[in-house]
């Protein structure tokens, strides 16, 4: 005890105060961790774990910014701060839809919930990261908790595939981002942004750049950007429905967050290497993932290559470099984590039901059949797709907007063209919805809770787009903290 | 006599390469998990070196982390190689593959 006692006298005690969030969603966890054991009550589970998220969320209000805490190795500042909330809020959503799910496909464990509060628990931490190795530790919490949720569908040898390829894949991106950011320490010779940045200045050198490119090819693979995005298809339709709304809504959340705080407050100075590195990969992104989820007559996996083709619209606002970029990039990872959660929960709800294969010829007939929820779906396709008065536009509006701004030509018209593109296959379900009569009068079975859950998230689309100023005016505050700690150094 | 450091950086890198090129070519997945492994540990390598040329200790405690995150990976890819081998009775990449990637 003499030395333990003699080390705090030294450092200080951290503030644990500002780690509230993080705190209760790890005993949330590890209170299921071993309450499953005894219950096999998933009510009781599910309600535990929306109400920490929940407390985790409204906690989130009361912590002080501008904090760093643990040594030096967590931020507390307005971005992490409001992107936790975001993830904390998002995660709710689909806690709240995915008993429905495991009931209709048989497929309980307890250890669905305890590992999906892990895996938000990690993005937490990546959010709030000043260091490289918190962001690696929270990039790995959350992968290694994403890799056994996709194996988890029982009886379903897909899923341990989509798994097996996944955790390969990842795993393979994960050697590739430390061995960037073991170049990065041996030629700084030190883990934290800020001093990256100060060391780094505005000459990098071979040894800087060879780190920074692994360290980009890391990220882009956990964002599943063209050409690392092998494992995103398999991985995505293998695993049980939510876990692909959290895999594709707010884990992308994170690690777009992830990048941009890593790029901008580590790189800052030398945007004209890693600017035309994200524009090949956006620009790559948005070709491949556009024109392969014209020829899928599966919606999840349509909605996977869809969320490729996103990938690269929301990398593309990087390739500007400026601050406009940032806040287009912020504002549209915001609007997109909605839509991407609200497309996927569409499907797993619909997904419970007998004759429904996630096929778009399911489609046909739908608004007879669902008036409500065709809607939705129509808000949310348009909305993907990118037409006004949606927060998808907006979205988009704020890429080009940057990508103007910067006089990156070549980029835009990709972007421009490639989003025509993609109406062919978001306005082909629309069509199946509204211009076929049904097969069949019979109503799905949907959950009250479902019904309001993806109504909320595509009414807030809507009303996003409608009045989008709530979200610009944080984006821009976020830009702002952003820049504010990189020109701080 | 010591060995400088830049020698056990071409290692890393080599192991590195080695481990990539497995995943790429190899059919068999306990090698594609073997080769995650390669991966994973040759960065270890390369951190120790760097702390042999900057004199410091940051990088080593890194690859207590890197152990760990490998240890991880090994054990949940171990369970879905069971469960995988269980269901089809083979290990073999081409043939046990339904996803069409």
């Amino acid at each position: 005890m003499g030395i333990l006692l003699s080390i705090v006298a030294d450092l200080g005690v951290p503030n644990f105060y500002v780690l509230i969030p993080e705190i209760i969603v790890l005993t949330v966890a590890l209170t299921i961790l071993v309450l499953e054991l005894f219950t096999k009550n998933k009510s009781l589970l599910s309600a535990l774990s929306i109400f920490g998220l929940g407390l985790a969320a409204i906690s989130v209000f009361f912590i002080q910014e501008g904090d760093k805490t643990l040594y030096g190795l967590y931020i507390v500042d307005t971005f992490s701060l409001w992107f936790k909330f975001l993830i904390l809020i998002t995660s709710i959503t689909i806690f709240a839809v995915f008993n429905p799910y495991i009931d209709s496909k048989r497929s309980y464990y307890g250890e669905h919930y305890y590992l999906m509060l892990f895996s938000i628990l990690g993005m937490m931490i990546m959010v709030s990261s000043p260091n490289l190795i918190t962001m690696y530790m929270g990039l790995e919490l959350m992968s290694i908790s994403l890799y056994i949720l996709v194996g988890l569908l029982k009886r379903d040898y897909k899923s341990k595939e989509g798994a097996f390829k996944y955790l390969i894949i990842g795993g393979a991106g994960t050697a590739i981002i430390s061995y960037g950011i073991a170049l990065i320490y041996g030629k700084t010779g030190t883990f934290d942004l800020i001093g990256i940045a100060l060391k780094l200045q505005d000459n990098i050198d071979v040894g800087g750049i060879g780190g920074l490119v692994l360290l980009i090819v890391g990220l882009a693979l956990k964002a599943s950007a063209v050409p690392f995005h092998f494992w995103t298809p398999d991985a995505y339709e293998a695993a049980p429905t939510p876990i692909t709304a959290l895999m594709g809504g707010v884990a992308k959340l994170a690690t777009y967050a992830t990048i941009v705080r890593v790029t901008v407050d580590a790189f800052g100075g030398s945007s004209e290497v890693w600017a035309p590195a994200w524009a090949v990969l956006a620009a790559a992104s948005m070709v491949v993932g556009n024109f392969i989820a014209l020829r899928q007559k599966d919606v999840k996996r349509m909605l996977t290559y869809s969320s490729i083709a996103h990938t690269g619209y929301i990398l593309a606002a990087l390739a500007s470099g400026n601050g406009v970029g940032f806040f287009a990039i912020l504002f549209y990872a915001m609007v997109y984590v909605f839509m991407a959660i609200a497309g996927f929960l569409f499907l797993s709800a619909f997904e419970r039901n007998e004759g429904w294969t996630n096929s778009v010829e399911d489609f046909k007939g739908l608004a007879k059949r669902h008036p409500i929820m065709a809607l939705y779906m129509l808000i949310l396709m348009f909305s993907m797709l990118g037409i006004p008065p949606t927060a998808g536009f907006m979205g988009k509006f704020g890429i080009f907007l940057s990508l103007i701004s910067a006089d990156v030509w070549w980029l835009t018209i990709v972007l421009v063209i490639t989003s025509v593109i993609s109406a062919g296959y978001y306005l082909r379900i629309v069509a199946n919805m509204y211009m076929y009569e049904p097969i069949s009068k019979a109503k799905f079975n949907l959950t009250q809770i479902e019904k309001a859950v993806i109504g909320f998230l595509s009414i807030l689309t809507l009303l996003l787009g409608v009045y989008p100023a709530i979200f610009w005016e944080i984006s821009n505050l976020l830009t702002n903290s952003l820049l504010m700690t990189a020109v701080a150094r | 006599m010591s060995v400088s450091y830049e020698y056990y950086l071409v290692l890393s890198g080599l192991l590195m390469v080695i481990g990539l090129i497995g995943i790429i070519i190899r059919k068999n997945i306990i090698a594609l998990l073997i080769s995650t492994e390669l991966m994973l540990n040759s960065v270890n390598i390369a951190f120790v070196a760097f702390d042999i040329k900057l004199q410091d200790v940051a990088g080593q405690v890194f690859v207590f982390f890197i152990l760990t995150i490998a240890a991880a990976e090994a054990a949940i890819g171990l369970g879905l190689i069971m469960a995988i081998y269980r269901m089809k009775r083979d290990v073999d990449v081409t043939k046990i593959s339904e996803l069409k990637g």
